[in-house]
């Protein structure tokens, strides 16, 4: 089982901090298997997002089953779609999650390390605007 | 007719995230649907965000039910988990 490949999972934060802090989450969560990429903050290291540091994350993350984006706010999503909108060399299953950003990060990797497809970790992390934390 | 199988453990931990995932990655291997019962609170044993939303603490009983055709196994199975996960403080 530890062989078959994983959907990969890039986090777009404006915070490198956060982006990572929450892959670091994740993985844990995901026991190591799944490949939780960050892409927070810009490529001079602000609060903002990078197109860069997105496709990177991307080619990182991709282990040939798909990849699932999840943004944490607003420009994000902008960063994403710009990327998006090129068609080179972006893994060819991708799905772009509407979520909570640390649940979705978490739900999503879970969903991923027992094997589900790209469609499956998607469904797993929108269904985190359902989980209440009390 | 689908079988279907109970048993409940009282943990001597709180139930963190951590073991919260781990639970929900093993439940994931099952055929059976399968729930924590946790005081008031229920569960879907393969949603962690569902697991970890139950809050179930130290002292706590926990129930697990399962239905389908490997209820049995994975109730044993989960019913594990949760006793090595909170044994440890892990």
């Amino acid at each position: 089982m530890s062989e078959q490949a994983r959907v990969g999972i890039v986090l777009v934060s404006h915070s490198a901090a956060l982006a990572s802090g929450a892959a670091e989450l994740a993985g844990q969560m995901g026991g190591g298997q799944v490949r939780v990429v960050p892409a927070g903050g810009t490529d001079d290291g602000r609060i903002g997002t990078s197109i860069n540091k997105v496709r990177q994350a991307l080619a990182d993350a991709d282990s040939g089953v798909g990849v699932l984006l999840l943004p944490d706010l607003g420009s994000s999503v902008l960063t994403i779609k710009a990327l998006l909108a090129e068609d080179d060399g972006l893994p060819d299953q991708l799905e772009v999650a509407d979520a909570p950003f640390v649940e979705g990060a978490v739900a999503a990797t879970v969903a991923a390390a027992v094997g589900g497809d790209v469609k499956a970790v998607l469904g797993a992390a929108q269904e985190a605007w359902h989980a209440r934390k009390l | 007719m689908p079988e279907s199988s109970e048993d409940l453990i009282t943990l001597s931990g709180d139930l963190h995230a951590r073991p919260a995932a781990a639970l929900a990655i093993a439940a994931a291997k099952f055929q059976s649907s399968i729930e924590l019962v946790a005081g008031d609170n229920h569960a879907d044993a393969k949603s962690v965000l569902s697991v970890m939303g139950i809050g179930a603490t130290n002292g706590q009983q926990v129930t697990v039910r399962a239905a389908g055709p490997d209820a049995a196994d994975a109730v044993a199975d989960i019913i594990a988990i949760l006793a090595a996960a909170t044994e440890v403080g892990a």
